[in-house]
């Protein structure tokens, strides 16, 4: 992943120049944890492996997994909610009981009062090879975490979380998707996860910082790098400094046409968080407080998740508790940008879209988990005239299919495809030629899926929607 | 024969109930116990929205069916589910009523309970068919799904038939005795099947409506 982002990346080193106000590192300095860590990642379950699972499970425990997994009548009423259920009907094994009870077989075998003297009679399980691998085949490859049928269930159990603990005691045994693993080790040896280091970082915003200042009217546009005090703390997906620099060009463009006050680190930038999709507590709540300590360092006011779909929960709705509290404000673009749209901070051309047609994909966790609906409508109806819904949306809209790091796991990449067709469909019927959403990963498997499912549309997020748009 | 139900009936009415309800009341407050002394979800974020009543909302959410997409577009299923559980308790209502209050008893009343149970009885069938035969209830149904339904659905059929004796004016039935005895097996086996998920429920709603709550996903309309 590494090397490809590399090669992806020989553009932004070209034609680096460093902007007057930008303080260049003085050395390359060591980012993340001092030792490198290679996590032991294992090809399968052994006896000694299920032996550590059955010591970590109590640790998992917690009252909202408990109740999750004590909770289901098997009413089947989440066979409709989840998009591999929908989207792959055939296959039975993937409806959200029957995958959640891969891990609830080994819960009752262990605490249901019942399967103590009838275990078969309940359902349960002892925690065999051959349960730990339908377990992990379903609860990594089959399950992104959306919660979509959480919200209908009528128990109200919590699949995201369930699965979450299962995926940390499976990854705690070494049990779990390389590519997966391997981006979080990234991140703990390197401070974001796609190793850019430091310099180049800081290079490549400077290069952006010329892009920008080379469009009509932003000449005197910035994107301050360790400014001290800036209101803004703007964090960023590190897909962005290698793949879409565009975006951070996007977004700043718009940031500094309303005159926002922000700064982006040099050291800890990355919002991303791949350690919710483990499970791995003690890494994720390393990677919160890296950024945490960045934004107390700089002294900001508030810290402006980018737009991206888990690394805003991680931020929003979950660093606070890693961390027990902050001493500062968490914000997002799309909210930011709203803001800045309904207080008539920047003005829009809706001609610029003239001609296209817009949906627009909530990413699970800003919508459903995050609480962010309203918002990027905001954004979408100042900036274009022909919006359309897709039948399901907001809080109730599908997962894409790549969410819970699903796209970090190519041995399941055939059933992710799959499981989008559901959302293929709901795209293909509001006949838009544009699908904008704000989360690098679902605008990675909305690419997929609508180049798979041969619909002629083009996938944006909201920044990229604006800097168009922007009156100057 | 009359004498010998009374007999028997007394004892499992009033004595025998007794000892199975603390039994399954001891039960409960062990599982509750257990489940609170696991760590709660912390919520140390600055909420969008309101915990509080986020959780009243997912409480409710059993009287909304328009709130979830899944009772939404099954209004039908919906429909069922709240007569069988009102049936349910209806039916355990009556097993209170009958030996401390039969004067409440009246045919009238009795007719209303006999109304739901019929019905439960009838959702009962289809629900143990529907779990038998569509495969996607199938795959997941354990016997205790099976056996739970099936023993709701006899009961609502004794009870049923206890009530229409009852009416005629025979209060002392062998089927009132297989009413009563059932009863005391549920006080005894309850705890210990998925039919004691209803002391489950308001945890999983609470802590859905708190999150979701809090996070201003819920109330949407009430920000």
């Amino acid at each position: 992943m590494a090397d490809t982002a590399e090669k992806a990346h020989i553009k932004v080193v070209e034609a680096p120049k460093p902007a007057e106000e930008t303080p260049k590192p003085e050395k390359h300095e060591k980012l993340g944890t001092q030792e490198n860590r290679k996590w032991p990642v294992k090809p399968e379950f052994t006896p000694e492996m299920l032996a550590e699972m059955e010591k970590i499970l109590p640790s998992k425990l917690n009252r909202i997994v408990a109740t999750s997994l004590a909770g289901c009548i098997h009413c089947g009423m989440c066979s409709d909610a989840c998009h591999y259920s929908v989207s792959i009907p055939e296959d039975k094994k993937l409806l959200p009981a029957y995958k959640a009870d891969r891990f609830r077989k080994w819960y009752k075998y262990r605490y249901d009062w019942m399967a103590k003297v009838f275990p078969s009679f309940v359902g349960a399980q002892p925690l065999t090879k051959e349960l730990a691998d339908e377990m992990y085949d379903k609860l990594w490859g089959g399950c992104t975490m959306c919660r979509r049928c959480t919200f209908n269930c009528p128990m109200g159990v919590d699949y995201g979380m369930l699965t979450r603990a299962a995926r940390g005691i499976m990854c705690q045994v070494g049990r779990v998707p390389k590519h997966l693993q391997d981006t979080i080790d990234t991140h703990y040896n390197s401070g974001n996860n796609m190793a850019v280091p430091q310099d180049e970082f800081v290079e490549t915003i400077e290069w952006i910082e010329e892009e920008l200042q080379d469009e009509d009217g932003c000449s005197d546009f910035k994107i301050p790098v360790d400014k001290k005090g800036a209101k803004y703390f703007l964090t960023l997906n590190p897909r962005e400094p290698k793949y879409y620099p565009l975006t951070i060009q996007a977004t700043a463009k718009v940031l500094n046409a309303a005159g926002v006050d922000f700064t982006i680190s040099s050291r800890y930038w990355d919002l991303t968080n791949y350690a919710m999709f483990n499970g791995i507590d003690p890494d994720a709540k390393l990677f919160a407080s890296w950024i945490a300590d960045e934004v107390k360092r700089l002294d900001c006011e508030y810290l402006l998740s980018g737009e991206c779909g888990h690394g805003y929960r991680g931020l929003r709705w979950e660093l606070a508790n890693w961390l027990g509290g902050v001493p500062f404000k968490i914000t997002s673009a799309m909210e930011l940008f709203a803001r800045l749209i309904e207080e008539k901070r920047i003005t829009l051309d809706k001609s610029a879209w003239k001609g296209h047609r817009f949906t627009y994909h909530d990413s699970c966790n800003i919508a459903r988990s995050g609480g962010i609906t309203e918002e990027p409508r905001i954004v979408i109806r100042a900036a274009v005239d022909d919006f359309v819904e897709m039948e399901h949306h907001g809080e109730h809209s599908f997962c894409c299919g790549g969410g819970g790091g699903a796209l970090a796991m190519p041995e399941f990449s055939e059933r992710r495809i799959a499981s989008g067709k559901i959302k293929a469909d709901e795209i293909r019927a509001t006949g838009a030629n544009v699908v904008l959403q704000s989360c690098h990963n679902c605008t990675d498997q909305l690419k997929e899926i609508v180049e798979h499912y041969h619909i002629d549309a083009k996938v944006m997020n909201l920044a990229e929607l604006l800097a168009p748009a922007l009156v100057l | 024969m009359e004498n010998s139900v009374s007999h028997a009936l007394q004892i499992l009415e009033e004595p025998i109930q007794y000892v199975c309800l603390t039994f399954m009341a001891l039960m409960y407050a062990t599982k509750i116990y257990l489940l609170m002394k696991k760590p709660g979800p912390p919520e140390k974020a600055e909420l969008k929205g309101d915990r509080f009543a986020g959780a009243l909302q997912s409480l409710a959410n059993v009287m909304r069916p328009w709130s979830m997409e899944s009772t939404r577009n099954h209004a039908y299923f919906y429909a069922e589910f709240v007569v069988f559980h009102i049936a349910v308790f209806l039916t355990i209502g009556a097993t209170f009523l009958i030996p401390l209050v039969p004067g409440l008893m009246t045919p009238v009343v009795t007719k209303f309970f006999m109304v739901f149970m019929g019905l439960a009885f009838l959702i009962g069938v289809r629900r143990i068919y529907r779990r038998a035969t569509d495969p996607r209830i199938r795959i997941i149904s354990s016997p205790d799904d099976f056996f739970a339904i099936t023993l709701m659905t006899v009961f609502f059929a004794v009870g049923f038939g206890a009530l229409w004796l009852w009416n005629a004016g025979r209060p002392e039935t062998g089927l009132m005795w297989v009413f009563f005895l059932m009863t005391t097996f549920f006080l005894l086996y309850v705890p210990f099947s998925k039919i004691s998920h209803y002391v489950l429920y308001p945890f999983g709603r609470v802590m859905f409506g708190q999150i979701f709550g809090g996070r201003g996903v819920l109330n949407r309309h009430a920000r």
